[in-house]
């Protein structure tokens, strides 16, 4: 059953309890007090009847009335004290009865009581009060005054007012549970919005959110699945995103792959199945050493790549920078020095936190590239200073709209030259990435013809903590 | 003798090199071109029906192969495209331009090389004479001819030769042969193929010359 009508059918069924307690309870209430006010009415009528009666008898004995005389006398006053509900008892003897009933045991102690005492009888539909009481005078003759009075129309107000009041507390019933229904309804009606909400999102609409602007826990609870909502959007986004760029980069990878395998398979294919000169077979061999060479330096790179993507292999120390640049010069120098080209470097800065062998390897990856660049005769310059590392070469430049793009995996400004360099397009997307683990970022000006300059520059000029941990 | 000219437009050097070398021991000439806008700066300057037919790679330095068609339809040659792309959209891209075919790398190279002799089959710019020592092979005629004098074959065995010849110093399977001389729904034995071989020898005097290549097949041997 729905959360609104299970709400309802109680609330209803709760208040239809009480209503009809209370309304049984003023019923009962009001049918006790109307008993007892008549009861005393009549009580305190009897008495004073009984009283005045007692007068006129005494007067009546004075005189000294025969037997005769006597119940006529007696017959006179009731009729003059209006005594048409009375029953006269002497000696537990009916003496004067104009009611329309009998008394069925004149002698019944009941009535024989100094103070009034009151039953009422129920006959067929009519009620009937009884009360009666002794006549206190002297003498030896017991009187008791007996009076019946029919009390129906007490019995029928009440009745007829318990059927209003049913009639009132079944209009009163079917409005109140119509008004309960559409309220609850109508409470409870953000819980729906918020559960098609719920399902578009399960259902794959990741921009759908509650319109739920209400104050109460329905409210909140609508803020706080928004709130998850805008989180899992983010996430999944983001997820996206990642798995799109592992997708390309795997579509570059294949794509890459596949130049020199088409190299390998062609030259050993043509080498086992075409008469070759003496020449042509060195050269085919030469051709499938050189691409094997290619796809291990692809493999390697892309190894390190992948590796910095777990980042539990990194270990960040303190290193003194001006270590690290000697240490890369000599690496370096003999490469460059086949090439004639110089490396001057400058070192102003004191020690950082890093992982030694990644920014080592970053700063060999953007000389290598500015060495690939520039000429005979040229001059590389590294530079740390402040919190960024320059290298600086004067070489060929990266055309402008290729800028942004340098950084992407397996991307080649000029596909033929890097080929020839040795080059596979993964350098600068591995020095991005070691850049990124240091909390650091890339920075590249170039002009074409002019040569180029990449900072890489650290988010803060301290010593590294806590940009990493 | 004319050796049919194939113009191989592909920018990286190796498999450049890969493809002339296969197609020079097949017996054609080829001239190879690293980079777009070299391709349409030589073919301004070459003369109609210079070349039998070109390889052109799609991802091309300076102007990608796509963009080349109209230079190489210019001078009347036809292209087969050489790709990495093997998808769908460019192949039906690259044929709807023109293209005679479409070969995704990597490929074999007897692929490549039955491809070539079908295109240019079908664009009427088979060789007409193949040479190989002192016989000559007439295309035309269905003649073959040692030292002048005719020699009788029959006709799957002259099929056999010219197969053999047209992709001379190249390997062909008993399965290939088969498969391209008797069709393939021929169930015969491979040996069938060594038959013919042995005639084919003898007829000709080519004992050094059809050479059995151990674990691949036979193979019609002439650097010259």
């Amino acid at each position: 059953m729905k959360l609104w009508k299970k709400l309802s059918l109680v609330t209803v069924l709760v208040m239809l309890g009480a209503m009809a307690a209370s309304g049984l309870a003023v019923i009962y209430y009001e049918k006790q007090y109307n008993q007892e006010k008549t009861v005393e009415n009549y009580e305190q009528q009897l008495k004073f009847t009984s009283y005045s009666l007692r007068k006129e008898l005494e007067e009546g004995i004075q005189a000294g009335y025969n037997e005769i005389t006597m119940n006529s006398y007696v017959d006179f006053v009731m009729r003059r004290l209006e005594g048409d509900q009375y029953i006269l008892v002497k000696n537990n003897q009916v003496i004067f009865n104009r009611t329309p009933y009998d008394l069925a045991k004149p002698e019944d102690e009941r009535w024989g009581g100094e103070e009034p005492h009151s039953i009422i009888l129920k006959r067929e539909n009519d009620y009937y009060l009884i009360t009666g009481k002794k006549i206190m005078m002297a003498g030896n003759d017991e009187y008791k005054l007996v009076l019946i009075q029919d009390i129906s129309l007490l019995y029928e107000g009440l009745r007829q007012q318990a059927i209003y009041s049913l009639i009132i507390y079944f209009c009163a019933t079917i409005i109140s549970v119509i008004l309960i229904f559409l309220i609850t309804r109508r409470i409870l009606k953000p819980l729906r919005e918020l559960q098609s909400a719920a399902l578009d999102i399960s259902g794959g609409n990741l921009k759908r959110r509650a319109a739920v602007r209400t104050r109460d826990e329905i409210g909140s609870v609508a803020k706080a699945f928004n709130a998850m909502a805008d989180q899992i959007e983010n996430q999944v986004t983001e997820l996206e995103q990642e798995s799109e760029r592992r997708k390309q980069l795997l579509g570059s990878l294949t794509h890459e792959l596949k130049t020199p395998m088409t190299s390998i398979i062609g030259y050993s294919d043509t080498l086992l199945h075409v008469n070759l000169k003496g020449e042509q077979k060195q050269l085919a061999l030469y051709h499938i050493k050189e691409e094997c060479s290619r796809l291990g330096r692809l493999g390697s790179k892309l190894m390190s790549l992948m590796g910095l993507y777990d980042n539990d292999s990194i270990c960040m120390e303190n290193v003194s920078m001006q270590e690290l640049f000697e240490q890369t010069a000599q690496i370096e120098k003999h490469p460059l020095n086949n090439r004639g080209i110089k490396l001057e470097y400058v070192c102003a800065m004191g020690n950082r936190r890093v992982d030694r062998d990644l920014l080592e390897s970053l700063l060999i990856n953007l000389i290598d590239n500015s060495a690939k660049a520039s000429r005979e005769g040229d001059t590389i310059y590294l530079i740390g200073e402040g919190n960024r590392i320059l290298v600086k070469d004067q070489g060929c430049g990266i055309p402008e709209e290729e800028i942004n793009r340098v950084t992407e995996a397996f991307y080649m400004v000029d596909k033929a030259r890097s080929r020839k360099e040795g080059g596979c397009g993964l350098g600068l997307a591995l020095c991005s990435k070691i850049a990124t683990l240091h909390g650091a970022k890339l920075l590249i000006e170039s002009k074409v013809g002019e040569g180029t300059q990449i900072s890489v520059i650290f988010e803060e000029d301290g010593d590294g903590k806590g940009v990493y941990s | 003798m004319v050796k049919t000219k194939i113009l191989v437009i592909e920018d990286d050097i190796s498999i450049s090199e890969l493809i002339c070398m296969n197609l020079e021991a097949a017996g054609y000439e080829t001239v190879a071109i690293r980079d777009g806008l070299e391709a349409e700066a030589f073919l301004q300057g070459c003369a109609e029906n210079e070349f039998a037919l070109a390889l052109a790679d799609v991802m091309l330095p300076g102007k990608d192969g796509f963009a080349l068609m109209e230079d190489l339809q210019k001078r009347k040659i036809p292209v087969i495209y050489l790709t990495a792309k093997d998808d769908v959209i460019s192949k039906v891209h690259g044929l709807k331009a023109g293209a005679e075919d479409y070969i995704v790398k990597p490929f074999e190279v007897l692929e490549l090389l039955v491809r070539i002799e079908k295109v240019l089959k079908r664009t009427g710019r088979s060789r007409q004479k193949i040479q190989i020592r002192d016989v000559v092979i007439d295309l035309k005629e269905h003649s073959v001819s040692k030292a002048g004098e005719k020699v009788a074959l029959k006709p799957l065995e002259y099929e056999l030769l010219v197969t053999l010849a047209s992709s001379k110093n190249v390997a062909f399977s008993r399965e290939e042969l088969l498969n391209q001389i008797w069709g393939c729904d021929y169930m015969g034995e491979t040996r069938t193929v060594d038959v013919h071989i042995g005639q084919l020898r003898k007829k000709l005097d080519f004992y050094d010359v059809i050479r059995t290549i151990s674990k691949t097949g036979y193979r019609l041997e002439d650097l010259s």
